[in-house]
């Protein structure tokens, strides 16, 4: 990331979402027309569990400027229990990045379900702010 | 010490004799001068071989991961019927039975194979601390007594109290006697004082700014020179093929790039969430002296903290990333 921040900087956003609950949250988002900022890529993966932490780093490393990672309301996975493993490797996670100073709102972990299409678009649009208020990645960005 | 050390002696000779253990592994005398290295011992006539004292430092559970699955591996185009199982006897401190607890837990192998000789450990001198004490002069001798320490160099000799040189981790240590053994040598040592003040150091890291604790991390990584030694030491780090090595997908480029450095520590670092028995082995063996301590001690502390864990504490204790809690802590989680 070697554009300087300015007026013009859109940030981007990659955001590994659960196939049944946060990817139809956003399908739902979709078809009811609801606007959300578009910086955010959206990756498909079965299940919250899914998400190695490596992916997280790695998306930090190539260069986006934030990642978001949601799955279903805990108790409510299609697997079961794959959000509640996940909850806690991203507990430790985000508090790891934290301490060896990466900001913490580059990483973000939230909860969507299928039917919330409404809170899918508030999550981007939040997150998108958070982002946006931080700048262009720095750390952790290998220079390409 | 001396008795633990006959004792273990004795012991290991007739765990050989008795064909109990096809294998010891222990310390021994190094080349240089009080140092020591790990041995592996097949012939009962070798056990005199065997040391226990202050400068025993690496975690030999790591050794016994390696003999086993070295023998495994022998046998791949045995028939099944015909497969021999290696049994190995270890000689074991606190830190070195919570790791074995672990490859347990993770079933990397039967507690039968493994047959713990357990010793009373009240801390190793940390090679590097010993250096700075003596400014980098070559050491000739080194003695212990009691609580001091004699070191010997071409320009004299010093004696200092044994605390200033104890690894750090050894310092803070809650688990210096075995927390589980088939044998235990000696009686058990006193428990460590300053045990309370384990997260101390990670407490004030985490009270300087983001900035700071950035830039120190960098100047840590920025000394790494990837000679993976920590790796190699680490016993939690077992893996056939670790992430450093894998290509498809690669996960971490091997060029000079810094931040090629810093995610593989990182991520190193973070396979160790419930699995750092804080040994201090990779402390040990880091030929640049990057301070990881500060980082895993963080992973510890978070894992005491939120999920009541310790690694490698029992055989009971579930490892705090393969279970989970209906109730765990989510403030972390973002609501819009």
């Amino acid at each position: 990331m070697t554009e300087k921040a300015n007026e013009n900087w859109e940030p981007k956003i990659v955001a590994f979402v659960c196939n049944w609950c946060t990817y139809a949250g956003a399908d739902l988002a979709g078809i009811s027309r609801l606007q959300y900022p578009p910086n955010v890529r959206l990756i498909r993966l079965p299940c919250s569990g899914r998400v190695n932490p490596f992916y997280v780093i790695k998306a930090l490393q190539e260069g986006t400027d934030g990642v978001l990672v949601s799955g279903c309301h805990p108790g409510e996975c299609h697997y079961i229990s794959g959000n509640l493993s996940a909850r806690r490797k991203f507990a430790m996670l985000k508090n790891f990045l934290s301490y060896v100073g990466v900001e913490p709102d580059r990483t973000i972990f939230t909860w969507v379900s299928a039917s919330e299409g409404e809170k899918f678009s508030k999550v981007i649009k939040g997150v998108t702010e958070k982002v946006k208020a931080l700048g262009p990645a720095q750390k952790l960005v290998k220079k390409l | 010490m001396e008795n633990v050390e006959k004792q273990v002696r004795e012991h290991a000779k007739k765990l050989l004799a008795d064909g109990a253990v096809d294998v010891v592994v222990g310390y021994e005398a190094g080349t240089l001068p009080f140092q020591t290295t790990p041995c592996i011992i097949t012939d009962p006539d070798d056990t005199g071989r065997l040391i226990w004292n202050r400068f025993c430092s690496v975690n030999l559970a790591k050794y016994v991961h390696d003999i086993i699955f070295a023998h495994k591996e022998s046998q791949k185009r045995t028939k099944p019927e015909e497969r021999t199982k290696k049994k190995v006897g270890v000689v074991a401190r606190g830190c070195t039975t919570r790791s074995l607890v672990i490859h347990l837990q993770e079933k990397q192998y039967d507690r039968d194979q493994v047959v713990i000789i357990g010793v009373p450990c009240t801390g190793f001198v940390a090679n590097k601390k010993l250096s700075i004490a003596v400014d980098g002069r070559e050491i000739t001798a080194c003695s212990v007594s009691g609580d001091t320490i004699s070191v010997q160099t071409k320009n004299g000799g010093k004696d200092l109290p044994i605390s200033e040189v104890l690894a750090d981790n050894c310092m803070t240590c809650r688990f210096n006697n075995p927390v589980i053994s088939d044998e235990m040598m000696g009686d058990e040592a006193p428990a460590i004082p300053n045990a309370e003040k384990e997260y101390e150091a990670v407490d004030t890291f985490e009270g300087r700014s983001i900035n700071e604790r950035w830039a120190y991390f960098t100047k840590e990584m920025a000394k790494c020179m990837r000679c993976y030694a920590c790796r190699n030491t680490c016993p939690s780090c077992y893996c056939k093929i670790c992430f450093i090595e894998q290509n498809q997908p690669r996960w971490v480029g091997v060029g000079i790039d810094e931040t090629d450095t810093q995610v593989f520590q990182f991520m190193r670092m973070f396979h160790m969430v419930g699995r750092c028995v804080d040994c201090g082995s990779c402390l040990e063996v880091c030929p640049m002296g990057v301070d990881l301590r500060t980082f895993l001690k963080k992973l510890d502390k978070d894992d005491c903290r939120l999920f009541n864990h310790r690694a490698g504490e029992s055989m009971e204790s579930v490892p705090s990333l393969s279970a989970y809690a209906e109730n765990d802590k989510e403030e972390f989680v973002f609501e819009p």
